[in-house]
């Protein structure tokens, strides 16, 4: 075993413009010496600190008694010292010892309040995580599937790899995966418990028991440093407004010489025929309305600058079209009214859209419909690959 | 000799591995500890619900086992570690060699994590202490961990630690 692999190191840092100490990482010191400098800077921290000082743990992976006590101490004496001081100590719930180890400390100091992160990571998870999305992400994947099934070697997806899904939703990518290239191990994280119990029943459903699901936070994960030959992160990149901090976890988690796989779309470019000019009009909007809420569906042909920018090499990039001829073009005629249901329905109306946008914008989908439904129509929804190496 | 037994029947937990080790090679690196929570976690928690997070809290609860013995301050003889398993719990055995004159405070230290009073003086330790105490660690995991701890002793001057932890239910 390494020690590397093992042992990230861990990094403290203050925002004195938010407030914010952070502490990340392992932090598990054989005495206090080892980390006097760290506990020196909590200390300078706090004399800045007017009103409140956000002690942030939500991305420590390990501390021990020894490195609790004394951060702890700190902010007990402070408190004790001063009583315009506040700290607030923010935790995850995905690492659950935290929130148990920290939460005594409103026993002991009134002044010290614990607020679990367990907020979304993505401005359109909660949109994008309603369980009776669930089946129209099925059918998704389904027809996404008969693409990937073949390009997915391409990028280096093999049977025997290390392979890791991130923000892998309701799982059946993973099971498709394992069914086909039968990779030696599947990690398959997400942060929606709900999709993940949902993944676990499909799984069992289908007697496969090796695919690891797990609950995390795909922006600081627990997995280690050079894990995975493989890590797919599809249709998520576009959807997480920090984009960079993905990417770099990514990276993080893959081997030197393995592969991260991503798929993104560019919704203005869904096309049908006929009624094209409205289902165009349409896309275009729904492109404006992710903006909107921080989220780029437009992210698909960015891919190859992302990966590049993120410290990969030979970055592949490739599109396919899902149409509505690839199988029962009634699967995607239902795939485009989940959308209107949630687009339109929901974050148009969450954002403030007057009736009339609402029902132009409703119309397009319909007419999307109408061209995946039409005995001579076509209607397409395009999806860009990309993959890059971590060079070793 | 058993002080608290609050787990399941021992004869239920099957085992999982064992590990022994010198304690002079065992102490002759603190990053030990760490290394060795961090991988034996990560193996025995590969079959649970969520094996990241499994794993994770796991490790965390061995960590501070293995730096309890790691503070012993015996530079020979064999730390032994033995990892079992019942249902949603995992059971840590835990024995390393001590002066026999040290082995009345770890039995002390156990029989104290059941009483009453177990979580109040938890407080007080995180309240004042300035390191953690041999006690605090344990009533962390009493406290933290949901663990049930036990004290054997065996006729060398050795201490066992018996932790029940209940982690599955925990994490999922």
């Amino acid at each position: 075993m390494s020690a590397a692999a093992l042992s990230p190191s861990f990094k403290t840092a203050f925002d004195a413009n938010s407030q914010v100490f952070s502490l990340a990482g392992v932090i598990r010191p054989r005495s206090i010496d080892e980390i006097a400098d760290s506990i020196t800077m909590l200390k300078h921290a706090i004399d800045d600190v007017r009103g409140v000082l956000y002690l942030d743990v939500k991305r420590l992976i390990q501390m021990n008694n020894t490195a609790f006590h004394a951060f702890v101490r700190v902010a007990l004496d402070a408190c004790r010292a001063r009583s315009d001081l506040r700290v607030v100590i923010v935790t995850s719930s995905v690492v659950g010892w935290t929130t148990r180890m920290f939460g005594h400390l409103n026993e002991i100091e009134p002044q010290i309040t614990v607020e679990v992160y367990d907020s979304t990571f993505y401005p359109g998870q909660s949109f994008l995580e309603d369980t009776s999305f669930i089946p129209i992400l099925r059918t998704q994947t389904k027809m996404t599937w008969r693409h990937e099934r073949s390009i997915l070697q391409r990028h280096g997806l093999r049977p025997g790899i290390a392979m890791a899904d991130v923000c892998c939703g309701i799982g059946d990518f993973a099971v498709l995966v394992q069914k086909e290239f039968q990779p030696a191990r599947i990690v398959a994280l997400d942060h929606s418990k709900a999709s993940l119990a949902y993944a676990r029943e499909v799984a069992a459903n289908f007697g496969i028991t090796d695919i690891e699901y797990t609950y995390g936070d795909a922006s600081e994960m627990l997995l280690e440093d050079n894990q995975f030959d493989f890590v797919s992160c599809r249709h998520s990149l576009q959807i997480f407004n920090e984009r960079e901090l993905l990417l770099k976890e990514l990276y993080r988690i893959c081997k030197p010489g393995g592969r991260v796989y991503i798929t993104n779309e560019k919704n203005s470019h869904c096309l049908g025929e006929p009624r094209a000019q409205s289902i165009q009009w349409t896309y275009n909007e729904v492109a404006k309305l992710f903006s909107h809420f921080d989220m780029d569906v437009e992210l698909g042909p960015k891919s190859r600058r992302y990966l590049a920018e993120a410290g990969f090499d030979d970055i592949l990039v490739e599109s396919f079209m899902v149409t509505n001829l690839d199988g029962d073009p009634q699967d995607f005629a239902d795939v485009i009214t989940a959308w209107e249901n949630v687009y339109a329905g929901e974050m148009a109306v969450r954002r403030g859209d007057p009736p009339e946008f609402i029902e132009r914008f409703r119309q397009g989908f319909r007419d999307h419909i109408f061209a995946a439904l039409h005995p001579k129509g076509y209607a397409g929804w395009p999806i860009w690959v990309a993959s890059g190496r971590k060079p070793t | 000799m058993i002080v608290a037994n609050n787990g399941p029947a021992e004869a239920a937990f099957e085992p999982l591995l064992q590990l022994e080790m010198e304690m002079g090679t065992f102490i002759s690196e603190w990053q030990h500890c760490d290394h060795l929570s961090s991988y034996l976690a990560r193996i025995i928690s590969h079959n649970r619900t969520d094996p990241v997070r499994h794993s994770n809290f796991f490790s965390s609860a061995l960590n501070e086992l293995l730096e309890v013995s790691f503070r012993s301050g015996a530079s020979s003889g064999q730390v032994v570690l033995a990892i079992f398993r019942h249902g949603p719990v995992e059971q840590i055995k835990i024995t390393f060699p001590c002066a026999a004159e040290q082995i009345p405070f770890y039995r002390e230290a156990v029989s104290k994590v059941d009483r009453s009073d177990a979580r109040a003086r938890y407080l007080d330790s995180i309240s004042t202490d300035m390191a953690p105490s041999r006690d605090s660690i344990l009533l962390d995991l009493a406290i933290n961990f949901d663990a049930s701890i036990r004290f054997e002793e065996g006729p060398s001057p050795a201490v066992t630690l018996v932790v029940d932890l209940p982690l599955e239910g925990l994490v999922s």
